[in-house]
């Protein structure tokens, strides 16, 4: 019988710092996975922890982990070549074929854009696959702004609206909460146009408050929970919203089910 | 003719006088301060017929029955006699009321047949040693109290018993849910920390109140089976020099108590001022005469400690000093 | 059908089943209570039918023989992890009919919510279970109310009267051990309570809606989320992982599960600092919830088996029992 407890080991191929204490881990993995899913990851000297899974490649996964408590620098900065047990992926994920064709609005907050970031990525690679891609991504301070060099890319092909809740005097980005933007979205075909927002439980509230005021049908919001998880396999019972299991039944919910799910 | 009555007899019998000429008051003694409810009857009908009616709840948890005639004081041991025997006090003569008053009403909190904090059945220790002390003219004041929260203010007795707990600590029932660092913090001398983890108790710090064991809601934490108690020393009010009784033994015993207890009767009995007025000098003022090192030898002459109580080499007493 | 033995037979067939089983029973812990000079029982193992506690219901249920309160996933170095073998003997458990009931949800979140437990799964294989009767009503309990008053899933049932046991025996691995010994053939049927001291009606009405309701925080203004209802509970069966680095080796330790409450700080909370639910009163909710509406929604029947610990353990005399009864008055 499959113990399903037991992690196995991934190679880090390569470690990218985003922020002082935020950095993606570049992990081998071969198998299906879907933006959106995550991995129970066994950080050293910290213990196991649910990353959503921030990129796929060709026989790797991103893994965008922050440093927490008393996980050092040292070993965040120096892992390249050696080895983190991981297990997973768990959960459903986003299903981009749900999204192609149609007008496609990601809004995500902070560490909320690890798991909308695969569904970036492809739309921004096939931008042909969408009639029109937007990103709205928030942080709370320039500072905190992950991904640098993927908006880079993704600004070539989609738009992209980069902003930051505050920032220093000087600063010449956008500064504003993510729902300052959503009202004047350019959207041609509302009934059609699909919104994904994962973020800090008050950032999605707020967000699809605004998202409903453009009278966008409630079937065509995604969102994803992140809530504390333990095992990923529907025993540990801290994910539970009512009668769903986050790990199981989610994280990836349409809104239309979703809101009911009070914790 | 007038009443010709011999007060130091009637006083050692456990009669007051009082300032009203031809009057006084019984007392009566309840050790641990526990009694059938029945007693509050018998007590009611001797402060009907012999006293005023009234009746007032002692300091030491007796009953002293007021307005009483001295005349009247054979009767009233008559009446006393249901009493001093459901209440099992030692007495020389039936009927004649109570042999010596010196030693003091044993008193104690209403300890664990009541209070959840309690470490132990304080009436019962109070009763085994009223027990054991009783009766006797010397002064002493002993006083239990069922946990170090010292309800019973045991540290202003010339003995006071605290009763301890060794918490015992299983690991293996332990779900790190802090209650009982919380509960150690907040309540009592935040002697717990967590690593890994697991509860490490700080073995020097720790009191032995109980709460991490009341606070455990898992059972990780439980009692000893063994019983402790932390004996406080020669604390005492008084004109002189009222102070707090001292940390002598922690993590004692019930026997090793007893026998020192009786161990301080043959010292003061050695060392007591004969001129003291009274026969009454307070066992505090007889070590500060004689040196503590001298009453240790005598307090421990015969006993064993067990091998886990932790004893003070000297103690010192400070308090208020209107005295110098 | 069943039969008797004598009492000195039925040891003789204990003491042979204690080759094979680890037997796991409701035992005294004498002054291991919560105060001063009080009990506790607990399950623990037993070698003889006499340390068994055959009347009273226990404080804590059966779930700690199937989810230990700690248990060690595995063993890890940097990249190498061992898990812990599980002893060779069989399992036998001694509960009572509402643990009996109470099996069936360990094993609907064990087995059957997502893939298997490994480790439940391997304990579970080897588990057999002996039900005690009941001869009369438990202080709190409302197993009637909730129609686990009565078991028929047991692999063994055994009574003590006097100098005969009574045994009614489904399992015929046990079976064979009763074999060797002479029995008189007689109708042997479980003792049962019909009726309970408290009787609960459960709401029927219970929606999204409900969570809305003032009893939530009328209640939860008493809590002090101590967690004991939850790790009383025969039906609750939350962990939290916990990694343990070796002193001596950072690079070596253990990870384990250990029991989880829903009432005690940091169940929701996530790194980062959110916490989904912060007030007692939303805990509260969310407990009583599981119990009588959402495990029912999930998975087709309610969670309780209205056992009473939870009222008979809680210091702040909280009644579980009365707050869903409250909560069915409210629809009435």
């Amino acid at each position: 019988m499959k113990n399903e407890y037991i992690p196995f080991p991934s190679q880090v191929k390569e470690i990218i710092q985003h922020t002082d204490i935020e950095y993606t881990f570049r992990m081998s993995f071969s198998g299906d996975v879907k933006p959106g899913q995550f991995f129970e990851v066994s950080i050293p000297k910290y213990g196991e922890a649910p990353i959503s899974v921030s990129g796929i490649g060709k026989d790797t996964i991103d893994l965008t982990i922050r440093k927490v408590g008393k996980v050092t620098n040292k070993i965040f900065g120096h892992y390249e070549g050696n080895t983190l047990l991981i297990r997973g992926p768990y959960g459903n994920g986003f299903d981009v074929e749900k999204f192609k064709g149609r007008e496609v609005v990601v809004i995500a907050g902070g560490t909320g854009l690890s798991p909308v970031k695969g569904i970036v990525d492809y739309f921004a690679r096939h931008p042909e696959d969408a009639v029109q891609t937007t990103l709205i991504a928030g942080f709370r301070s320039p500072g905190d702004i992950l991904f640098k060099e993927d908006f880079k890319d993704w600004e070539k092909t989609i738009k992209v609206i980069k902003t930051v809740d505050s920032a220093p005097e000087g600063y010449d980005g956008l500064i504003g909460m993510v729902t300052k933007y959503i009202p004047d979205l350019p959207l041609t075909d509302i009934p059609n146009t699909v919104f994904i927002t994962v973020g800090p439980p008050v950032m999605i509230k707020f967000t699809i408050m605004e998202i409903l005021k453009r009278n966008v049908p409630e079937e065509n919001i995604w969102i994803s929970h992140e809530r504390k998880m333990c095992c990923g396999l529907g025993k540990c019972g801290h994910c539970k919203m009512d009668g769903t299991y986050i790990c199981l039944d989610g994280p990836v919910f349409n809104y239309a089910e979703g809101k009911d799910l009070i914790d | 003719m007038g009443l010709d009555i011999n007060t130091k007899k009637a006083k050692k019998n456990a009669f007051r006088i009082g300032k009203v000429r031809g009057e006084g008051a019984s007392r009566i003694r309840v050790p641990g301060g526990y009694l059938k409810a029945e007693i509050l009857g018998l007590v009611q009908e001797i402060a009907e017929k012999y006293g005023n009616g009234i009746v007032h709840l002692t300091t030491r948890q007796g009953f002293e029955i007021e307005g009483i005639r001295l005349e009247d004081m054979d009767a009233i041991n008559e009446m006393l006699q249901p009493i001093i025997e459901l209440l099992d006090i030692n007495q020389e003569n039936r009927g004649t009321g109570y042999p010596a008053s010196g030693t003091r009403n044993v008193c104690a909190c209403i300890g664990n047949n009541v209070c959840p904090f309690a470490n132990y059945d304080t009436s019962q220790f109070a009763k085994r040693i009223e027990k054991e002390i009783f009766p006797n003219d010397l002064h002493f004041k002993i006083a239990l109290t069922g946990c170090p929260n010292d309800c019973g203010k045991v540290r202003l007795h010339d003995f006071g018993i605290i009763g301890m707990t060794m918490p015992q600590y299983d690991p293996s029932r332990c779900v790190s849910c802090k209650a009982c660092i919380k509960g150690c913090k907040s309540l009592s001398v935040d002697a717990l920390r967590m690593e890994n983890y697991k509860i490490i108790r700080d073995e020097e710090k720790c009191i032995g109140c109980g709460v991490c064991v009341t606070k455990c809601p898992t059972r990780a934490f439980t009692r000893s089976k063994k019983k402790y108690y932390k004996l406080t020393l020669m604390g005492r009010t008084g004109k002189r020099n009222p102070r707090l009784g001292e940390d002598f033994l922690l993590w004692t015993d019930e026997d090793t108590i007893v026998k020192i207890i009786l161990n301080t009767y043959r010292f003061v009995k050695e060392y007591i001022d004969p001129k003291a007025p009274g026969g009454k000098e307070h066992i505090g003022y007889i070590i500060d005469r004689v040196g503590f090192a001298e009453y240790k030898k005598w307090a421990l002459e015969g006993v064993g400690l067990l091998p886990e109580t932790k004893m003070k080499e000297c103690v010192y007493w400070n308090g208020v000093h209107f005295d110098r | 059908m069943g039969y008797q033995v004598s009492r000195e037979a039925a040891d003789r067939v204990f003491e042979q089943l204690g080759q094979d089983y680890d037997v796991f029973a409701p035992k005294v812990f004498a002054g291991e209570g919560c105060f001063s000079d009080t009990d506790v029982i607990r399950y623990g193992k037993v070698n003889t039918l006499d340390e068994i506690e055959w009347e009273r219901r226990s404080d804590y249920s059966f779930k700690e023989v199937l989810l230990a309160v700690n248990e060690t996933l595995f063993y890890f170095t940097e990249n190498e992890t061992t898990v812990p073998s599980c002893g060779e003997k069989k399992i036998l458990i001694f509960l009572k009919s509402c643990d009996l009931h109470a099996l069936k949800k360990l094993d609907t979140i064990y087995l059957e919510n997502g893939p298997e437990d490994f480790y439940y799964k391997r304990l579970r294989e080897k588990a057999s279970f002996v039900l005690m009767g009941c001869s009369e009503t438990c202080e709190n309990g409302f197993c009637a109310s909730m129609g686990t008053n009565r078991s028929e899933d047991y692999d063994l049932y055994l009574r003590l009267s006097g100098e005969t046991v009574s045994i009614d025996c489904k399992d015929p691995d046990l079976q064979a051990y009763f074999e060797k010994e002479d029995g008189k053939a007689c109708d042997v049927t479980p003792g049962y309570v019909t009726e309970n001291a408290e009787k609960v009606t459960l709401p029927k009405n219970l929606s999204v809606d409900s969570f809305a309701k003032p009893i939530w925080e009328e209640y939860g203004s008493r809590c002090i989320g101590c967690g004991r209802c939850n790790f009383v509970c025969p039906t609750c069966t939350c962990f939290t992982m916990q990694d343990i680095l070796y002193r001596d080796n950072e690079n070596v330790g253990e990870r384990r599960r250990v029991w989880a409450s829903c009432q005690v700080d940091g169940y929701t909370e996530i790194a980062g600092g959110v916490d989904f639910r912060k007030t007692q009163g939303e805990r509260m909710r969310f407990k009583v919830m599981h119990k009588i509406y959402d495990f029912e929604k999930r998975f087709g029947y309610p969670m309780c088996v209205g056992c009473g610990r939870c009222d008979t353990v809680c210091p702040e005399y909280i009644s579980y029992a009365s707050l869903i009864d409250k909560l069915a008055k409210e629809e009435a």
